[in-house]
């Protein structure tokens, strides 16, 4: 041992020990017990039904880049859920412990919550809704749709695909067993040294939050490497750089950042870690280290993966924008620009996370300058998203709500930005919860984009489409939520408010927490109307179906194949002739031209390997966190003997031939027609919400959104 | 998906790496940072030459992982490597070169001790 450990160690089990399992907590205990039960439910319905071989065979060993987009989507989900519910705890704390004469209960002075086991509450919420929450939601789409927009079969790299989602899943039960087995990080989700230092946290709450930390960063970075190859190698002929769609751009310009940005987060990790197991002296107060240089280095980090999960979600937004407006995209060059620019600038920001630290005037001049520049490209943003919708036909559909909801927050959390980018306002209200305040609202507008995205792409991904009263229900019980929790946070952080506070001293604030409580609550509701929404639409699923442009009215190229789309994404890789390729094609009437004959397509073999590593890395994080080294050596030897094995055996592949193509084709197609015939009896309802209404003041279209031109060949 | 068939191995990124190259990078970079590492625990070097002998070393091995592991070259094959080259030089610029002048600066705020320029005023 290098370093002193506080508590017991073995060589057997490490520091894990009965008094680690938090048994007797009156919170957990019960919850551990939920979740047990619920656990054995899922399993027992599993066997029951007998879907291990679908599930092990067409899941967990797939490396299909839109099955393992939905599982990212899936663990982004839960996660979201699990931060949801820390959330909802922080907010009742806080409603509750107000003033000397508030109760406590469950062993707290005020409230109901301890504060070390507070401190663990809003650390793990933050961790939880940047790194495992937005970053594999966003992963997800970008795995999904990427491929499917440049016309390619799959990425780049199908296994090493597989791989970063079970790295990202590993760090997700790693952060979901430490509610169970020993306890979480209470240093905030970022960390302050020296506190996450071994002699002011000897508790293994901090190890949990270090290699969950390493492992979503190493998932993430495998999966940037993957979609920055697959964008620069693989896209169909004649999809030029002018011709990308503009998500494909968004995820280009992010992974570009995730993938400069990601190892300095690892290296200061590495480097806390050096300090809690090795004795080194990195961060620590005395003996030459530096408290400060942690904080730079992580910032180093943070602040380019704040861009890295707002430019998908610009990028979602500008597919949805056009698509419901019936109008190109307004100025593709200048977001195009726009978006790399962004990228670039993120790298010169990252110090207006500590303005107050004392660097000077002229630091911090340089450092404001450079944040208000973020509003320009940002600008150019928001400008050209309301020329897309100015004199456009709109659709007010569910998707096209939500995307418009992220417009509003963005303007809000632009603004609140622009404030806090000025020092002088900066030393005011920092660490209040004005900045809480600030980054929800950028947060929130990813939030709105990706329910949007889910709205909007979920038919291309499973062929239905979600119920839109369900879908615009969640959204306005959402939206009710942000605005009360977020307005009197933002006049809560006027009037001086810290953030994290575990015990709220002053009683004039009670009425706005009880106001923000009563948010939290319709938020809740709002949780409950997605559970609806996702009910009755596989309910009505056979209602709901769709055939390859579900929406009538949409643009780039994944609307151009089958929805569901076919694990080979195209029977023929499509000749991109230009931007906005479906539109061009559906305007030519040759948007249902089908090829005339078919080639053999080769395509990846299914593996194992990937979710053995997943599962293994786990392990490691475990084994690292309790510090059973003979575990860690192991498991290390193991990964390393599988990913030489995988190396050597490599992936021949399969082929699919013509004819096996040409049936599934001819399937997939009388399938469509079945569809066209049934909506078109009803009038078609399936593109009802996606046609928009003459307008007297406007030109008629060359062509009708889903009329005769599209259906023609079906009938 | 007509690439899809070809050997790999014959790829120009591939044909440059050699074991010997890989064994020559990481030969030198653990010799490097056995260097450090022993002038650092023998206390053989004053602080400031130590501080000059460390970073001279991070950066030979810098260059040697760069050139021996990543094979980043400037060669027209690769001309995704130099992009990526074009793309990494400013970046560190920037975060070590901000990094110094931001601490320099609050050094100059933050840490007065007697008989430091800072005194002086």
């Amino acid at each position: 041992m290098l370093v002193d450990l506080a508590g017991g160690w073995n060589p057997m089990l490490g520091r894990l020990a009965w008094s680690q399992i938090p048994y007797d907590n009156p919170i957990l205990a019960p919850l551990f017990v939920a979740v047990v039960i619920g656990t054995i439910i899922i399993l027992g319905l599993i066997t029951y039904y007998g879907k291990w071989t679908y599930l092990w065979k067409e899941w967990l060993t797939t490396v299909d880049h839109k099955k393992l987009g939905v599982m990212y989507i899936i663990l982004g989900l839960v996660m979201l859920f699990r931060g949801f519910i820390d959330g909802l705890m922080i907010r009742t704390q806080q409603a509750w412990a107000v003033g000397t004469h508030s109760s406590g209960v469950f062993g707290a002075t005020h409230g109901y919550l301890t504060p070390f086991h507070f401190g663990q509450v809003y650390s793990a919420h933050g961790l939880i809704m940047i790194l495992l929450a937005a970053t594999p939601l966003l992963v997800g789409f970008m795995n999904i749709i990427v491929p499917i927009q440049i016309g390619a079969r799959d990425m780049a790299y199908p296994y090493l695909n597989a791989l970063g989602l079970w790295i990202t899943a590993a760090a997700g039960a790693l952060i979901m067993i430490s509610l169970f087995v020993g306890d979480f990080a209470h240093n905030g989700w970022f960390g302050y040294a020296p506190i996450f230092e071994l002699q002011y946290s000897p508790g293994v709450g901090v190890d949990y939050w270090i290699w969950t930390m390493e492992l979503v960063a190493l998932g993430t970075t495998l999966g940037g490497i993957n979609i920055l190859a697959t964008i620069i190698k693989m896209r169909a002929p004649g999809m030029s750089w002018g011709r990308l769609p503009i998500f494909v751009w968004a995820s280009l310009s992010a992974n570009v950042i995730a993938l400069t940005s990601f190892p300095a987060l690892q290296v200061a990790l590495g480097l806390v870690a050096a300090d809690r197991y090795l004795g080194a002296h990195f961060f620590t107060a005395g003996l030459g280290g530096n408290l400060m240089l942690y904080t730079n280095l992580f910032w180093i980090w943070g602040h380019p993966e704040v861009y890295f999960v707002i430019l998908p979600a610009f990028g979602m937004m500008s597919e949805i924008f056009p698509t419901f407006s019936e109008k190109p995209l307004f100025g593709y060059i200048t977001m195009v620009l726009a978006s790399l620019a962004i990228a670039g600038v993120s790298w010169l920001v990252w110090l207006h996370h500590f303005f107050t630290m004392g660097a000077g005037p002229y630091v911090n001049s340089a450092f404001s300058v450079a944040t208000m520049l973020v509003g320009i490209p940002t600008g150019v943003k928001v400008f050209n998203w309301a020329f897309t919708m100015y004199r456009g036909r709109l659709t007010f559909n569910a998707a096209m709500l939500w995307a418009i909801g992220a417009l509003f927050l963005l303007l809000i959390g632009g603004l609140t930005g622009m404030m806090l980018a000025v020092p002088a306002i900066n030393y005011m209200v920092h660490n209040s919860v004005f900045v809480v305040a600030h980054f929800h609202s950028m947060l929130l507008v990813i939030v709105y984009a990706i329910f949007a995205s889910v709205i909007y792409w979920f038919p291309k991904v499973f062929g239905f489409k979600l119920d839109e009263f369900w879908a615009k229900t969640m959204f306005w019980l959402f939206s009710a939520g942000t605005t009360l929790v977020f307005v009197p946070m933002y006049m809560l952080g006027f009037m001086g408010m810290t953030r994290r506070l575990d015990y709220v001293f002053n009683t004039a604030w009670h009425p706005y927490l009880l106001v923000m409580e009563f948010g939290i609550v319709v938020y809740m509701i709002s949780v409950l109307a997605f559970f609806a929404l996702l009910y009755v639409s596989i309910r009505d699923h056979a209602k709901n179906r769709v055939g390859t442009d579900a929406w009538g009215t949409s643009r780039s190229l994944e609307w151009l194949t089958h929805s569901p789309v076919p694990f080979y994404n195209f029977a023929v890789l499509p000749h991109i002739s230009t931007r906005d390729e479906v539109a061009w094609r559906r305007d030519n009437g040759i948007d249902h031209v089908q090829p005339d004959h078919y080639e053999d397509i080769h395509m990846p073999n299914n593996t194992g390997v990937a979710i053995i590593l997943g599962g293994l890395t786990f392990v490691l994080g475990f084994a690292l966190v309790w510090r059973i080294w003979w575990l860690c050596i192991l498991s290390l030897l193991a990964i390393m003997a599988l990913v030489i094995y995988r190396s050597f055996k490599g992936d021949p592949g399969y082929i699919i031939t013509a004819a096996e193509l040409e049936e599934m084709e001819k399937d997939a197609m009388r399938r469509e027609a079945q569809i066209g015939k049934q909506h078109y009896r009803v009038g078609g309802g399936v593109l009802g919400d996606a046609i928009a209404y003459e307008r007297s003041d406007l030109p008629p279209l060359a062509s009708q959104p889903g009329s005769s031109v599209g259906l023609d060949h079906r009938s | 998906m007509s690439h899809g068939h070809d050997d790999p191995t014959l790829h120009p990124e591939v044909q440059i790496s050699t074991s010997r190259g890989y064994f020559l990078g990481f030969a030198i970079s653990s010799i490097l940072m056995l260097v450090a590492t022993f002038l650092v625990t023998s206390h053989a070097v004053p602080p400031f030459g130590l501080l000059m002998v460390i970073s001279a070393c991070a950066g030979i091995a810098i260059m040697a992982q760069i050139y021996f592991l990543l094979h980043i070259d400037i060669s027209e094959h690769n001309i995704w490597n130099t992009v990526a080259l074009v793309l990494f030089i400013p970046l560190f610029l920037i975060t070590i070169g901000l990094t110094w002048w931001m601490f320099s600066q609050l050094y100059l705020h933050t840490m007065i001790m007697p008989g430091m320029p800072g005194m002086m005023h």
